[in-house]
């Protein structure tokens, strides 16, 4: 469930086109807000969840103006490095966050179903955004920058937004982590943690919340299930994330959405699908150009086009 | 003066396991993040070999240098290209690349920590003695002047072929535009693999000489070492030698400064800090070509 939340906070931003791993960092944030609220001020655990949340939420909006000019790789690699700077700052900020051994019994009382409501209330309205004209702006947004710009989208406002809500679902997942685990130490905020988000959101699928949250669940269960190899946990994941982004680079959903095209392609006899089927959304962020001939408009754009925005 | 022997050295390091990444990037746009397991697994390599015989330093430091290359053009081959092939524009191979090579970093350096129970490994004492020389205060081993010189020549060397030879010409032009590059007869595959096969031996290197200056290395200090070298580039800009050469320096200098002046719990976040200020400030680096696309 956490993780679900977790791997969406990390997610949303992708599929917004902004390439952000800083959900991590606001994991750390919330989690660490939780965790002081709780044991320094008594804090009821729902509004400490809540505040903590909101934290990282406003922290995502600064964080969104510096890094407006960045794209890509460098985007990443400095929202990277805000994760590990908010480990860092756990590790001294001495009295406040326990140091290197971080806070511990964090003892409150969650129940799954409040963690059931949670997640049900966050899937729900990120899945809302991914229909109706809302839905399309964003992929335009993400697609193709320049185009929507022209289309009056204003994209450095849907960035933001992005930006924000993926602190905001951090921070949440952050702060129902450490009241499920009672404790939070600045170990848990590593690059091990950003690999994991990226394993969930890539094997599941990037295009949309779908992927997430299969993601989440299978690396959830996979542990338990994949026992047997437990001390080769960490080969087996590595593998199976760089096979997933070599080959399938929409992930499960992606490929299955592959599937479903290609089922109503046989059904219509030769008549080509263009039409989105409803309630699946087709354009996850590469149709694997070689699971299936099945393009979606979105990619009749000439390839040298990208080439020209250096 | 011991400050600067000590900067001279750890800048070496982090020069030697850059600058192949450093390349690599700017030349054919790859951010290898599979770079690390491939510093580890050459020190590795290094450590098992000498586990059954003892050799003296050169060849050990063959071997890791071998190995590294051998395993970087592998993941080239098998990780990078097919994306490269596959995908329809850059923003999605970035990503899939990104991806790609943090998936092979961890199953690469699962691997290591396996085989070492996670422990730190080093090589025997047999095959090198470790010296040291001292000056009036200054101490200095004869492993750190080795570093210091093989960075030197290595940057020198590094400098002079991108800038006269043929190879270092075209791998220029890939990097400013790789498709007309291409229609100009660039064989954009071969030089990638190339590219990639020379950063490895330099990985692996910089792995053999680390471990030797360091009696042992953990698998897990890989991935900070890989932060610590994109921090250095991003500071002296993609691609240029000389770019990479002041940002090692600046960042040793400052890792050393705040070391040798404070509790040093802070020292991991300069480098931290610093990717995030030389982002916001001037994103192409120090030498660098403005590349960061604005949308």
């Amino acid at each position: 469930m956490v993780s679900a939340i977790f791997a969406l906070s990390i997610q949303l931003p992708l599929r917004f086109g902004v390439f952000s791993f800083a959900g991590v960092g606001s994991y750390g944030i919330g989690g660490y807000t939780t965790a002081i609220l709780v044991t320094r001020h008594d804090c009821p655990i729902l509004v400490a969840i809540a505040l903590g949340t909101l934290l990282a939420a406003a922290i995502g909006y600064p964080m969104a103006w510096l890094l407006h000019r960045l794209s890509g790789l460098y985007l990443a690699m400095a929202t990277v490095a805000f994760d590990l700077l908010v480990s860092v700052l756990a590790v001294n900020g001495g009295e406040l966050t326990g140091g290197a051994t971080g806070l511990f019994g964090v003892l409150v009382d969650v129940t799954t179903l409040h963690l059931v409501v949670i997640t049900a209330v966050v899937v729900a309205l990120v899945a809302v955004s991914e229909h109706g004209r809302l839905g399309r702006k964003i992929d335009v947004a993400r697609e193709d920058p320049e185009l929507s710009a022209a289309l009056g989208i204003k994209v450095p406002r849907i960035r933001r937004i992005a930006f924000v809500l993926s602190g905001a679902l951090g921070g949440l997942a952050g702060g129902l982590n450490t009241a499920m685990t009672t404790t939070i130490a600045p170990e848990n905020i590593s690059f091990a943690l950003i690999i994991l988000a990226v394993t969930m959101i890539v094997v599941g699928g990037v295009g949309s919340w779908k992927g997430a949250v299969i993601g989440a669940v299978v690396f959830t269960w996979l542990p338990t299930v994949l026992a047997f190899i437990g001390e080769w946990k960490g080969v087996v994941y590595g593998l199976i994330v760089a096979a997933v982004a070599i080959w399938l680079p929409g992930g499960i959903v992606g490929v299955s959405t592959d599937i479903l095209h290609k089922l109503r392609r046989a059904r219509r006899a030769g008549d080509i699908a263009t039409a989105a089927p409803s309630g699946v959304d087709p354009s996850s962020v590469d149709p694997g150009s070689d699971v299936s001939p099945t393009d979606d408009g979105a990619d009749d754009l000439p390839v040298v086009q990208t080439k020209e925005l250096r | 003066m011991q400050d600067l022997v000590n900067v001279a050295t750890l800048a070496s390091i982090y020069l030697l396991f850059a600058i192949g990444m450093s390349l690599v990037w700017g030349s054919i746009g790859i951010l290898n993040l599979a770079h690390a397991s491939v510093f580890a697994c050459s020190a590795f390599a290094g450590y098992l070999v000498l586990e059954r015989v003892s050799l003296p330093i050169i060849p050990v430091v063959a071997i890791c240098v071998v190995v590294g290359a051998a395993l970087s053009t592998l993941v080239q081959i098998v990780a990078f290209e097919p994306i490269l092939n596959r995908a329809h524009d850059m923003r999605t191979a970035e990503f899939q690349i990104l991806v790609g090579g943090l998936g092979v970093d961890a199953a690469l350096l699962a691997i290591v920590q396996k085989a070492t129970t996670s422990a730190p490994f080093g090589f025997t004492e047999g095959s090198f003695a470790i010296k040291t020389f001292t000056w009036g205060s200054i101490r200095i081993s004869n492993i750190q002047l080795i570093i210091i010189v093989v960075g030197a020549l290595v940057a020198t060397a590094a400098a002079l072929w991108m800038r006269r030879s043929r190879t270092g010409l075209a791998l220029r032009a890939i990097g400013i535009d790789a498709e007309t590059a291409a229609l100009m007869g660039i064989k954009r595959t071969r030089l990638a693999r190339l590219t990639m096969t020379m950063a490895g031996g330099l990985a692996g290197l910089a792995g053999a000489l680390l471990t030797y200056n360091l009696g042992s290395v953990e698998s897990t200090s890989a991935n900070a070492l890989l932060i610590k070298a994109f921090a250095a580039i991003i500071l002296g800009g993609v691609g240029s030698v000389a770019g990479v050469v002041v940002g090692c320096v600046t960042l040793a200098f400052a890792e050393t400064m705040v070391l040798t002046h404070t509790a040093g719990t802070w020292v991991s976040a300069i480098s931290f800090g610093l990717i995030l200020l030389v982002l916001l400030l001037r994103p192409q680096g120090i030498f660098g070509r403005a590349e960061v696309r604005r949308t």
